[in-house]
């Protein structure tokens, strides 16, 4: 009946597509014609369950950046395979065959430093379609071997980026529905790989054998058929093959439990390193000896040779992603692709030579400092997986244990039943998912650590609770032998200066994340004073009660009060966070005096107050008190009466400078801490120069300004006068 | 007895406001809504979904879509589907539309 019914209808025979039990279907489009000339302007033909709004979400077909499905060249990945859109073997002419593996190997690492820098894997490294057909290459050894060593690779990041779990990226890295990651026997991908390598080696020794010696050897075919160029292509498959063999090494000995394979990893990242200095130097060679290749546009080819590689489609996956056209994206250059992977293996070398330092407080500079150099994701989610396994340290100390380090308390309260406390354990969660989003990238970071620091309060107020429940009030218990009074009180202690460090985290990320105008910075030091305050004082209280502890045991008798004072000497670590608090103090402070005798040079903002803005940017340390008693207004009244002339008397940035010399001594073998507070010297010079400059000739010269650039430190601004 | 219908039809429009003066024609085709649409698209592709929306210039609007496209460039090659959601056909790109319907609609369907 439906056949009856499809030769009245204008369906094309070819459309298989049912229309349901007795039914068929009937043209109209006359009827719609018709309908549509009685319409009025701007009236819809539309049901009750219609919303406009929701309509405005559909996709338009035809729409290159809404419909995927929209036929390019070819129809389907089949239809491309019997075009000879990827052939197998790519060539009969041997030396053009070689010619064309290499520049597919020097694409696919082109597409793999792409899709690590946030693209999808579908339209980078499986637009290769002899990846998305693993079994078509079974014929030719070196493109067969290479392919599952790249899948395998493939593989082997996605599971550690989707296991540090952080969500950054939103999810593109990971996403691979449909594509073929699961290859069979690709775990042998190695056995496969070392065969052709051997292959090639030989290939490689019997065209550099003199010409005695060849005749032994005649019986190995050679690599290609040009004697000129054999020497040359084997050395340039040589160093992929070993490149590719090396990475994979490189990421199964980073995935060793506990970092035991770290120091193996080394070695290989050293190879990797060297094979791809190989690889970058092959390409004269390639490029001489590739067919007819322009000079234009050399610097953007994603291959050594400069030649467009075959069997590239990135169109032909696109209906596997989601309904909508992923965004088109450009490839990286071979030599760019080539830059990435060295700074990755650079940086996976810093997280392997990493001494896996038990105090916590040296974890947290250890981050802070790997995060200067702006590692990628494929490196940060390493670094997250070694420090955090199995809900431990390493995988093998506990939080608790790294906790009562952290809070300076004696090896014994590491195994106190106390840590079954369900504010202990909710505490040890914290600290985890704390270092977790230390590896994230800075904006993600930001976000999240603002939002954590209610957390870190409320898990204060509730571990002060349930002190106060067991031992009554804090301050009334004497510091006494009783070991879990003395937890709770480091814990306390410990868990406020954790709290008071994020808050500094989160005020200093704006300024790498320019997230302030200059308008602003006098409100944000303003702020960073008044953390890195009660910051230092925490700290201070940590490790004098850490001297307390230790002096205790020692002396027996009363020390007399000039051998306590001679003897005390302020920890490095405060004087560290002491110099910064005078620095910023300083930059509050001269801010706040340049803009009440209107010498600075800044954009007036219409829209909001600066009441306004300061809620926007510290709402989140705010509602969550930290610190305590702080407003807008308490921000008012300490600058509003700042001037010049009383900054030159009391000069904070001569305190900086100061103080940073002295802890220099302290931080003599921390090349970091060193290389800080020099930067922190130079910013406080500069200031303190600028402050006399303007401070002097400014009364004369109305026309002089000041602004505020980064120039010797990332977050702390130096002053720049000039004529405006 | 068909007036009557159309009266009535007519009539439970008026209640739309500004649809009350709508022709018997728009009429028919708001009764099609909620059927079951097949949509060819001018490069071969068919969309399958529910009538919706749709407005003046005949753009469409299909609910549950599914796309229909041919692997291969010859008219004989087997189809593959995905869904799509909601989805807007521009009139500018539709080569045929047809509704699936009883036999015995098809006729008074088809007259105009």
């Amino acid at each position: 009946m439906a056949d009856d019914a499809a030769a009245e209808v204008s369906v094309p025979e070819r459309t298989s597509i049912p229309s349901g039990d007795d039914s068929v279907w009937a043209d109209v489009s006359p009827l719609f014609e018709s309908a549509c000339k009685d319409l009025q302007d701007g009236e819809l033909i539309h049901g009750d369950n219609f919303n406009l709004f929701a309509a405005m979400s559909a996709l338009e077909i035809m729409d290159p950046k809404m419909d995927s499905g929209i036929v390019c060249k070819y129809y389907s990945i089949d239809e491309a395979i019997e075009n000879g859109a990827a052939p197998v073997p790519i060539s009969i002419n041997k030396t053009v065959d070689v010619q064309c593996t290499i520049d597919i190997m020097d694409h696919l690492l082109a597409c793999e430093a792409t899709w690590h820098k946030g693209h999808s894997l579908a339209q980078t490294v499986f637009s290769c379609i002899y990846l998305l057909r693993p079994d078509r290459t079974s014929s030719h050894a070196l493109l067969h071997s290479y392919c599952r060593v790249i899948r395998a690779t493939c593989k082997a990041v996605i599971s550690v980026v989707s296991d540090a779990r952080t969500h950054e990226e939103d999810d593109l890295f990971t996403m691979a529905y449909g594509l073929p990651l699961d290859g069979d026997g690709d775990e042998k991908c190695l056995s496969l790989l070392n065969a052709v390598e051997e292959t090639i080696s030989r290939q490689l020794r019997a065209c550099k054998a003199p010409s005695s010696r060849r005749r032994v050897l005649e019986e190995m075919e050679p690599l290609q058929t040009n004697l000129d160029l054999e020497e040359g292509y084997c050395k340039a498959l040589l160093c992929r093959l070993r490149f590719r063999k090396h990475f994979y090494h490189v990421l199964t000995s980073m995935r060793r439990p506990q970092g035991r394979g770290l120091e193996l990893a080394r070695k290989h990242i050293a190879t990797c390193i060297s094979e791809l200095d190989c690889i970058y130097r092959s390409s004269d060679f390639l490029r001489s000896s590739a067919c007819g290749t322009s000079e234009d546009g050399i610097e953007d080819r994603t291959t050594a040779s400069g030649c467009q590689p075959i069997g590239f489609d990135a169109s032909l996956n696109c209906r596997l992603s989601a309904p909508t056209p992923p965004r088109a994206i450009k490839i990286l250059s071979w030599k760019k692709a080539i830059e990435y992977f060295v700074k990755l293996l650079h940086d996976l070398d810093i997280i392997c030579s990493y001494s896996l330092d038990p105090s916590l407080e040296g974890v947290l500079q250890f981050v802070v400092q790997f995060q200067k150099s702006q590692p990628d994701l494929v490196a940060r989610a390493h670094l997250q997986l070694l420090l955090v396994q199995d809900g431990k340290l390493y995988g093998r100390e506990s939080m608790f244990a790294v906790i009562t380090r952290a809070a300076v308390l004696p090896e014994v309260a590491k195994n106190h039943d106390v840590q079954k406390n369900e504010y202990f354990v909710q505490l040890g969660q914290l600290v985890i998912n704390t270092l977790k989003i230390l590896c994230t990238n800075a904006a993600w970071q930001r976000r999240k650590l603002g939002k954590m620091l209610q957390d870190w309060r409320v898990i204060y107020v509730q571990l002060e609770l349930a002190f106060r429940k067991e031992f009554g009030e804090v301050s009334s218990i004497p510091e006494d032998e009783n070991v879990c009074v003395k937890i709770f009180q480091h814990i306390l202690l410990w868990v406020e200066e954790q709290t008071y460090w994020i808050a500094s985290r989160f005020l200093i990320l704006g300024f790498e994340l320019e997230l302030y105008s200059p308008s602003e910075y006098c409100m944000v030091y303003w702020y960073i004073y008044v953390v890195l305050i009660k910051l230092s004082e925490k700290t201070h209280l940590k490790m004098a009660a850490k001297n307390d502890t230790g002096k205790r045991k020692g002396k027996k008798k009363r020390d007399s009060p000039k051998d306590v004072a001679r003897e005390y000497r302020i920890p490095p670590a405060v004087l560290f966070l002491q110099c910064q608090i005078c620095l910023a103090e300083g930059l509050t402070m001269m801010l706040a005096a340049l803009r009440n005798e209107h010498m600075i040079l800044q954009s007036r903002n219409p829209f909001n107050t600066e009441q306004e803005r300061f809620f926007q940017h510290f709402e989140l340390l705010q509602k969550a008190c930290i610190p305590d008693h702080v407003s807008f207004h308490s921000f008012r009244e300490s600058t509003t009466y700042a001037r010049l002339s009383t900054l030159v008397m009391y000069n904070y940035f001569k305190d900086a400078q100061r103080i940073a010399k002295e802890a220099k001594s302290s931080f003599s073998n921390d090349p970091h801490k060193l290389a800080e507070l020099r930067k922190i010297e130079q910013v406080a010079e500069h200031n303190s120069i600028a402050l006399h400059v303007i401070s002097r000739v400014g009364a004369l010269d109305p026309t002089l300004k000041a602004s505020f650039e980064f120039s010797h430190h990332p977050y702390f601004a130096t002053a720049v006068v000039k004529r405006s | 007895m068909e007036l009557e219908a159309e009266k009535t039809l007519i009539q439970a429009e008026s209640s739309d406001g500004p649809n009350s003066n709508s022709s018997d024609l728009v009429a028919r085709v708001r009764k099609l809504l909620f059927r079951q649409m097949l949509v060819g698209i001018r490069d071969g592709r068919f969309f399958l979904g529910t009538f919706h929306c749709m407005d003046k210039q005949g753009n469409i609007i299909l609910q549950d879509a599914v796309e229909y496209h041919s692997t291969r460039r010859s008219s004989t090659s087997p189809m593959e589907q995905r869904c799509l959601g909601l989805i807007l056909l521009p009139s500018s790109c539709r080569s045929s539309c047809h509704v699936g319907c009883y036999i015995e609609e098809q006729l008074s369907l088809l007259k105009l």
